[in-house]
C-alpha cells in the first residue's frame, strides 16, 4: 500500500484512505498540485490546471459532500473534454478563440459525482489526428521514462501525467489507438472500451465512426473502478449504448479460468520490432496461450480505418482549413487537406467493408475469448523523429505507430493495454482484445498478469 | 488504362478548386505527399471485393 500522498499511490488506494478518514482530500489535491508544478518542466503534460476549482471540490469532499468510490482522487482529462469555463482546445490554437464550455463533459461529471477531483486539462496532438504526442502550439508531451522520447498520442498528456505520477488517473480518447499507443509507450494500463459503451457527450469530436473515450491508470483496479463509474446510457451521445451497466471491478478476482486466449498472428507479427513481439510472447506464456489465429483481412481493416478517419476528420475541419490554415499545426494541416480531397467512393467502401470485417471477427469470437496483439510496433521513438524502420522498411512514424491498434478500434472491440517493464529499456504494451461489451474479460486477464508480476507500470 | 499512374498533382489541384479549398504554395508539396501516402495505404481496401448485398454498418435511427 503506497502513501496516499505519494506519486505512486493508485486511485483505489487514495479513495480508500480518504473514505476511511486516514487522509484529507485537500491534502491529496495539494500533493497532486505540487507534483504538477515540479514535473511540468520535464513532461509538459498539462495545458490547464484548475487549482482553485480542485481545492474547492476537495473542501466539499472533506465536508462530507460527494462521497463515493473515487473520493478525493485527483484526475485530469485530455483537453478535448469540455471543462466548464475553459475553451475546449482539442490540442488546437483555433479552438481557443471559441466559446468557453458551459459545463463539464459527461464523463467528468460522472467521475466527480463519485468523489473524484478534476485538476486540469492535458496536452494532446492537434484535433487528435496524431500518434506521437507532439504539438506545435503547446510543445510535445514528454515521456517520463525518457523526456527526449515521445509519449505517443494523441492522448500524450494523459500518458505523461499518469506515468510521471502527477495524477493517478487520466481520461483520453481513442479513435485509432490514441489511448493504447501512449499507454504502451509510457508503460500504463489503458482501457479503450467497446464503441458506444461510454458517453462522448461534451468532448470535441474527431471521427464519429470510431471515437471512444476511456481511462489510463497505473493499476487494473483503477481502470475497472473508473470504467464502472463512467458507464451508463447518455441521451446526449446518440452512439451511447442503452445496455444495462456491467460492473467489472467485482469480476477482477475471477482469474483467467475458462477464458480461451490466443495470439494474433500474420498481420500482427509483421513489421513489429523484437521488443513488441517479445512482450506478446511473455504475456502469452504467462497466460498459457499457445495457439495463434489469423484475424482475416486485418491489413484491409487498417486501410479502411485510415480512409474513414482521413475523410471524416477532414470534413469536420474543412471550414477551418479554408478560413485559418495558417493556425493549424503543420503536422496535421496538410494531412487534413489531403483527406478532404479523397474520393467519397472510398469512404463508402470502407464502411461496407467494416460490416463484412465485423462479421468475420465476430465469428472468430465464437471460438476464442481473448486475442493478444502488440499495442505498438516499437518502444517510444525520439521526439521529432519522422521516419522509423519496421521490419527493415523505412516508414513514417506518425502513420505507423497505430499499425496494430487501428484494425481493432475499426470495429469497436474493447481492449486493455497491459504494460511490460523492460529492465534497462523502455516499457511497451500488449493489447488484450475481447469481444464487444466484454471489457470484464480483458480486465480479468490484465489483472491476472498484474498479480503474477508480468504486467506493471514502471515506478512513477 | 487502369495501370496508368494518376497525375496526383493535377488531381489535388483540381479537386481542391472544386471544393473551394485554397492550398497555399508552401503547403502544396506536403499535401501531395500525404495524398500519395493515402493512396498507398488505401490499396488493401481497394483490392477487396464486396458482395452487392453488403451495405454499410452505420444505422440511422429516426
Amino acid at each position: 500500500m503506497s502513501d496516499p500522498l505519494s506519486k505512486q499511490a493508485t486511485a483505489s488506494e487514495i479513495a480508500s484512505a480518504v473514505m476511511s478518514g486516514k487522509v484529507k482530500a485537500a491534502a491529496v489535491v495539494e500533493a497532486a498540485l505540487t507534483r504538477i508544478e515540479t514535473s511540468e518542466a520535464r513532461v509538459n503534460a498539462f495545458t490547464d490546471v484548475v487549482a482553485d476549482r480542485a481545492r474547492k471540490r476537495a473542501g466539499e469532499i472533506d465536508a462530507g459532500l460527494h462521497r463515493g468510490p473515487l473520493a478525493g482522487v485527483p484526475f485530469a482529462v485530455k483537453n478535448l473534454f469540455d471543462i466548464k469555463g475553459l475553451p475546449t482546445r482539442a490540442g488546437s490554437k483555433i479552438n481557443c478563440d471559441g466559446p468557453k464550455a458551459p459545463r463539464d463533459g459527461s464523463l467528468i461529471r460522472k467521475l466527480e459525482a463519485a468523489g473524484a477531483i478534476l485538476v486540469g486539462g492535458l496536452n494532446m496532438g492537434e484535433y487528435a489526428y496524431d500518434f506521437t504526442g507532439e504539438n506545435a502550439h503547446y510543445g510535445p508531451s514528454r515521456n517520463p521514462h525518457d523526456p527526449t522520447r515521445m509519449t505517443g498520442g494523441s492522448s500524450g498528456g494523459s500518458g505523461a501525467a499518469v506515468a510521471s505520477g502527477e495524477v493517478p488517473l487520466a481520461l483520453g480518447s481513442d479513435t485509432n489507438g490514441s489511448i493504447r499507443v501512449p499507454s504502451s509507450l509510457c508503460g500504463l494500463f489503458g482501457l479503450k472500451p467497446t464503441y458506444g459503451r461510454l458517453s462522448r457527450a461534451g468532448s470535441f469530436p474527431f471521427v464519429d465512426a470510431f471515437d471512444h473515450l476511456g481511462p489510463l491508470a497505473r493499476s487494473v483496479a483503477d481502470l475497472a473502478l473508473s470504467f464502472d463509474t463512467m458507464q451508463g446510457w447518455d441521451p446526449d451521445d446518440p452512439v451511447c449504448t442503452d445496455r444495462a451497466e456491467e460492473p467489472t471491478s467485482t469480476e477482477l478476482g475471477q482469474g483467467i479460468g475458462g477464458l480461451r486466449i490466443v495470439v494474433a498472428g500474420d498481420y500482427f507479427e509483421r513489421g513489429a520490432e523484437s521488443q513488441a513481439l517479445e512482450a506478446v510472447a511473455t504475456v502469452a506464456k504467462a497466460l498459457g496461450a499457445s495457439k495463434t489465429i489469423v484475424i482475416p483481412q486485418a491489413a484491409a481493416a487498417r486501410s479502411a480505418a485510415y480512409i474513414i478517419t482521413a475523410i471524416e476528420g477532414s470534413q469536420l475541419h474543412l471550414p477551418r482549413l479554408r478560413a485559418r490554415p495558417q493556425d493549424f499545426d503543420p503536422d496535421t494541416r496538410e494531412r487534413f487537406m489531403a483527406g478532404a480531397l479523397l474520393p467519397g467512393a472510398w469512404y463508402v467502401k470502407a464502411q461496407r467493408f467494416r460490416r463484412h470485417y465485423r462479421a468475420a471477427v465476430q465469428k472468430l469470437f465464437g471460438e476464442v475469448d481473448i486475442i493478444l496483439a502488440p499495442a505498438t510496433p516499437c518502444t517510444a521513438p525520439k521526439i521529432g523523429q519522422v521516419m522509423m524502420k519496421l521490419g527493415g522498411v523505412e516508414l513514417p512514424v506518425r502513420a505507423n505507430l497505430g499499425l496494430y491498434t487501428q484494425p481493432i478500434s475499426f470495429i469497436g472491440l474493447p481492449v486493455v493495454v497491459a504494460p511490460l517493464q523492460r529492465p534497462g529499456g523502455l516499457p511497451i504494451g500488449v493489447q488484450i482484445i475481447a469481444n464487444h461489451y466484454n471489457e470484464a474479460a480483458a480486465l480479468r486477464v490484465a489483472r491476472h498478469l498484474e498479480k503474477q508480476g508480468v504486467a506493471s507500470a514502471p515506478p512513477a | 488504362m487502369a495501370d496508368e499512374k494518376p497525375d496526383i498533382a493535377r488531381l489535388v489541384d483540381e479537386a481542391a478548386k472544386a471544393i473551394g479549398l485554397a492550398i497555399a504554395p508552401e503547403y502544396r508539396a506536403n499535401v501531395l505527399v500525404n495524398y500519395e501516402r493515402s493512396l498507398a495505404i488505401a490499396q488493401p481496401l481497394l483490392e477487396v471485393e464486396l458482395d452487392d448485398e453488403l451495405t454499410p454498418a452505420p444505422v440511422f435511427r429516426p
